[in-house]
């Protein structure tokens, strides 16, 4: 029962108080370019929630089963880079034979967060949290979900604003990075609730 | 009123193409349409079944805010005269800055932002403040969105928010004890901290430590608090008077009350000493301001009908969460604020929902 309401804590927290795109601006690239429109941020939102969630977890095995027994926690950046690479093209070629319309709505955004930041990110706060192998995941998971919350948002937010008259030059990402930090505003009324 | 009619006639020539002043034409037009609401009659078809305008829109909030504006008159003093008029000066510097650089109009959104935002202030707050609230929610909160009935955020809380995290301290420790012997201590009551001014906390934040208001108190408002949120009956009056005009939706209302109620209702059930009661929940603090004048703001909530129950159940929800649980003593700013940032999603859900739904039903047909 403990580690379940521990689990579930790490989950909203990642998803809520610790939001990684929000409260650790991690993942800014992706979410400035390709949040003009929900259908396409569905796809991006979805390809990072599955991935987060499994490189994570990968990662949390590949380094305390291979990099700590042998002395490399120092590789660890690296390491992560290539596993989560490594991860993302194999899964993109899994997809591609297996089904055709996850192909479609997943594939193309698969190559484009193999150099999402908030992916790593995810990797190495686990680390610095000394997580589990499940919180791990859990945790990973939730940081996914919370990622894409903030971009269907801000999807939803700027198909409303196609025919607003905003000034020249705050045009494209300057405007997004103002609401970015507005939402960012109102995500800090969750800060306090849950600890992690 | 002749006089000013004569004026405004005798300087037209100025602003008009060629004149002196041609830049300045918002500033006129605004005069113009303040004191002789600018009418066009229709000569042929088709006629406007009710030519509801933004001016009468934002006349009726007005009209509806006034019951709270008079007791917030009544319990903090004059001094609430002074931070309104700070307040509409400062935000309406910028909002005439951008009418003329846009060339546009000025129109009648910040009667009711201007309004607002003094209402939602600690009574004893410095007036640079309120100044330079009000510049930033106007500026990043509407402005630069495309201006009147463009903004994505309620700009009163944008300015509210930014002053809340900019200067905590004296956001959440300038609270003056209601009571209407303010008047007859002028000029004295004026000034931020008047000497014999005092502080008395919150009913959340007394609640926080186990002491709770009377329920008559929160009622009529013999409560420390932002100005305008003192009197939860003058908010009431102001709620019928936006439902029975059709300003406000009742959706939106009836999901945050109703959402509210029973989280509250069942949370207290458990954690009685971390969560309050419903009844204490609905009555204190901003939630009745927020929940009838901002969640309630056509332009900033979702369009649909749906995602208007939707959008005040998760504003309800919200409170109670960040109310009881979170580091902050009260949740309704953050709580709609929150509501803003999903309502274009909220729409765009309902929407596809019912194209897809179209389209099933086609199919079968």
């Amino acid at each position: 029962m403990e580690a379940f309401t521990g689990l579930t804590a790490i989950f909203f927290a990642a998803i809520f108080t610790n939001n990684i795109l929000l409260t650790n601006y991690l993942g800014m690239c992706s979410f400035l370019g390709v949040s003009r429109e929900v259908k396409t941020s569905i796809g991006l939102g979805a390809a990072v929630v599955f991935t987060m969630a499994f490189t994570s977890a990968l990662n949390w095995l590949v380094y305390y089963y291979v990099l700590i027994p042998m002395h490399l926690g120092h590789f660890r950046f690296i390491v992560f880079i290539i596993v989560i690479a490594a991860f993302v093209q194999v899964v993109e070629m899994i997809i591609e034979r297996v089904s055709e319309p996850l192909y479609n709505a997943l594939g193309i955004f698969l190559p484009l967060i193999t150099v999402n930041c908030a992916i790593l990110g995810v990797c190495l706060f686990m680390l610095i949290r000394d997580y589990t192998f499940a919180e791990s995941f859990i945790y990973g998971f939730g940081s996914g979900i919370g990622w894409m919350l903030a971009i269907l948002a801000m999807a939803g937010i700027r198909q409303n604003m196609k025919r607003s008259k905003v000034p020249k030059g705050l045009e494209g990402p300057g405007i997004t990075l103002i609401i970015a930090g507005i939402m960012a505003l109102a995500f800090m009324g969750f800060s306090g609730m849950i600890n992690i | 009123m002749k006089l000013i009619k004569n004026i405004l006639h005798s300087v037209r020539p100025l602003f008009e193409e060629g004149g002196k002043l041609r830049a300045m034409l918002p500033v006129y037009q605004a005069a113009d349409n303040f004191f002789f609401s600018h009418v066009e009659e229709t000569t042929c078809a088709p006629y406007g079944r009710d030519p509801i305008d933004i001016k009468r829109y934002m006349t009726l909030v007005i009209v509806a805010l006034m019951p709270a504006f008079l007791a917030s008159l009544y319990f903090f003093g004059p001094r609430v005269l002074l931070l309104m008029l700070v307040s509409y000066v400062a935000g309406g510097l910028i909002e005439v800055l951008f009418a003329i650089v846009r060339k546009e109009e000025i129109n009648e959104g910040f009667l009711v932002t201007g309004f607002i935002f003094p209402l939602i202030l600690p009574p004893g707050i410095p007036l640079w403040m309120v100044a330079l609230g009000s510049i930033f929610g106007v500026l990043v909160g509407k402005e630069i969105f495309g201006g009147t009935g463009r903004n994505l955020f309620n700009a009163a809380l944008v300015g509210r928010c930014f002053l809340a995290f900019a200067y905590p301290a004296r956001m959440t420790a300038t609270w003056i004890a209601p009571g209407p012997e303010k008047w007859l201590q002028l000029p004295g009551s004026l000034a931020a901290s008047a000497p014999d001014a005092v502080t008395l906390a919150t009913p959340l934040g007394l609640a926080k430590s186990g002491v709770m208001t009377a329920p008559l108190d929160l009622l009529v408002g013999n409560i420390s608090g932002c100005v305008g949120e003192t009197s939860a009956l003058a908010i009431l009056i102001g709620g019928v008077i936006l439902l029975l005009t059709g300003v406000a939706n009742w959706r939106t209302m009836a999901g945050g009350m109703a959402s509210m109620t029973l989280l509250a209702w069942v949370l207290n059930l458990i954690w009685p000493a971390q969560v309050a009661p419903p009844g204490f929940q609905l009555l204190a603090g901003g939630w009745m301001f927020g929940i009838v004048f901002m969640a309630t703001d056509p332009v900033t909530g979702p369009a649909t009908l749906s995602a208007k129950w939707a959008y005040g159940i998760l504003i309800g929800t919200l409170t109670v969460l960040i109310r009881s649980y979170s580091g902050f003593v009260e949740g309704t700013m953050f709580a709609i604020l929150f509501g803003n940032i999903c309502a274009p999603l909220m729409d765009e859900v309902v929407i596809r929902l019912r194209i897809r739904r179209c389209a099933a039903e086609r199919a079968c047909s």
